[in-house]
């Protein structure tokens, strides 16, 4: 496994650089992408990127309506439900596309790339990744989700409380082990498609060459990396839907069915 | 290896970037979307306004339509039984006016008969007197004078009595 340049390494705040700049990047090149898309919006005839936007938007509302109790909560979801769609297509595309890793000899300390951290990492330091195959930012999105949907649902405190006893009051300590094990396996599963197809590709392209130029990984490389472009775009739908779910599941707006 | 620090600050920087996202990049895209929601409502409401109207005209133009058409026969019918009536007039008139001129061609032939009829009796009774002059003046005695006076006499008496 490859370095990454981590600020406070060692304390309890560490921040791993690479994926911050990594999701920074990724929020430019869908913010681009989007401006580019609106920038001639036509309302009678779509052209090109607009068509593509457009079906993204229609296709992030009909997951948002499927999900959601209501038409009005669907509409308030709208937003992040596409916008975590795209961000998070684009993030998981972004590792296939490129990894750059760097081998750096001299240590770096401020970066918290210390002598035996480099060492640990044969002086490799990771610099182009995708930000989702990282355990923590998976895991903030997931509890950002978390907290949207309780947030959402302690809007009606009643109902809040008694969606915990329902169906019936014996199943409290389920819904409790649900309220950890939801976010954490939304998180964790996004993070461990991601981060498996990486590694995998990784050891694919550290297999030697036969006789020095004989590619014997590439069929084998191919192959993964369709297999790992299909489980990106999954992933990013399967987290979409989810997040749609568990906020869906604790909206007790009017016209809610239980 | 979970990091408080990254999961920290990647929750911060994903939501400035949401947030970077939704205003310069979806709001856009939702109010281009809203506006052709609208404009297609209104246009099939506007559609179906007019689709009525035009059905409710339609129904009016069929409706006057219809009435021309029974005027139109009404109308029809009257001057067909007022032309009947006047040709039966007509008819009658001029077989009155033949009958009429028949019979006035009748008299005058009657007259014009009588007048022929009563020149030739006229013309005979001179003739015979004439002839019985004639005769008379060469074969009557005055014996046979007598009678024959005596003869137109009683003639004359039948014919006056």
């Amino acid at each position: 496994m490859p370095a990454f340049p981590t600020l406070f390494r060692g304390t309890a705040f560490a921040i791993n650089l690479t994926t911050i700049a990594m999701m920074v990047l990724t929020g430019l090149v869908v913010l681009i992408v989007m401006r580019l898309a609106v920038r001639r919006l036509d309302m009678r005839h779509p052209r090109g990127l607009q068509n593509v936007i457009e079906w993204i938007a229609d296709f992030a509302a009909t997951t948002a309506r499927d999900a959601m109790p209501s038409e009005k909560a669907a509409r308030s979801i709208l937003p992040l439900a596409m916008v975590m769609l795209v961000y998070l297509f684009v993030a998981n595309w972004l590792g296939l596309i490129a990894t750059i890793e760097l081998v750096v000899k001299k240590p770096v300390p401020w970066l918290g790339l210390t002598p035996d951290v480099l060492e640990q990492a044969h002086g490799r330091v990771a610099l182009f990744d995708s930000p989702t195959a990282n355990m923590s930012m998976t895991l903030g999105l997931a509890i950002m989700v978390w907290l949207m949907s309780h947030a959402r649902g302690l809007r009606h405190p009643r109902e809040w409380a008694k969606h915990f006893l329902s169906p019936t009051p014996w199943v409290l300590p389920l819904t409790i082990i649900e309220e950890i094990t939801n976010p954490l396996t939304h998180g964790m599963r996004l993070f461990g498609n991601i981060f498996a197809g990486e590694a995998l590709m990784g050891v694919i392209l550290g297999i030697p060459l036969i006789f020095g130029w004989v590619p014997v990984g590439l069929p084998l490389l191919l192959i993964w990396l369709f297999y790992s472009a299909f489980v990106s775009t999954i992933q990013a739908y399967v987290f979409t839907i989810l997040m749609c779910l568990y906020i869906g599941n604790k909206s007790f707006d009017e016209g809610h069915a239980h | 290896m979970f990091e408080l620090g990254t999961f920290v600050v990647s929750i911060i920087t994903f939501l400035i970037l949401f947030w970077l996202i939704k205003h310069f990049g979806f709001e856009p895209l939702a109010k281009m979307l809203e506006q052709r929601r609208v404009h297609i409502e209104t246009q099939i409401s506007e559609a179906e306004k007019s689709r009525a109207e035009a059905e409710a005209l339609l129904a009016e133009q069929r409706r006057l339509l219809e009435e021309a058409r029974q005027e139109a026969k009404r109308l029809l019918e009257s001057a067909q039984a007022r032309a009947d009536e006047q040709a039966r007039q007509i008819v009658a008139e001029a077989q009155a006016e033949a009958q009429r001129i028949l019979e006035e061609g009748r008299q005058v032939i009657e007259r014009e008969r009588a007048e022929a009829l009563s020149a030739v009796l006229d013309r005979v009774s001179q003739l015979t007197v004439e002839l019985a002059a004639q005769l008379l003046r060469e074969h009557v005695t005055p014996q046979v004078h007598e009678e024959m006076l005596q003869e137109a006499e009683k003639r004359l008496g039948e014919l006056v009595c």
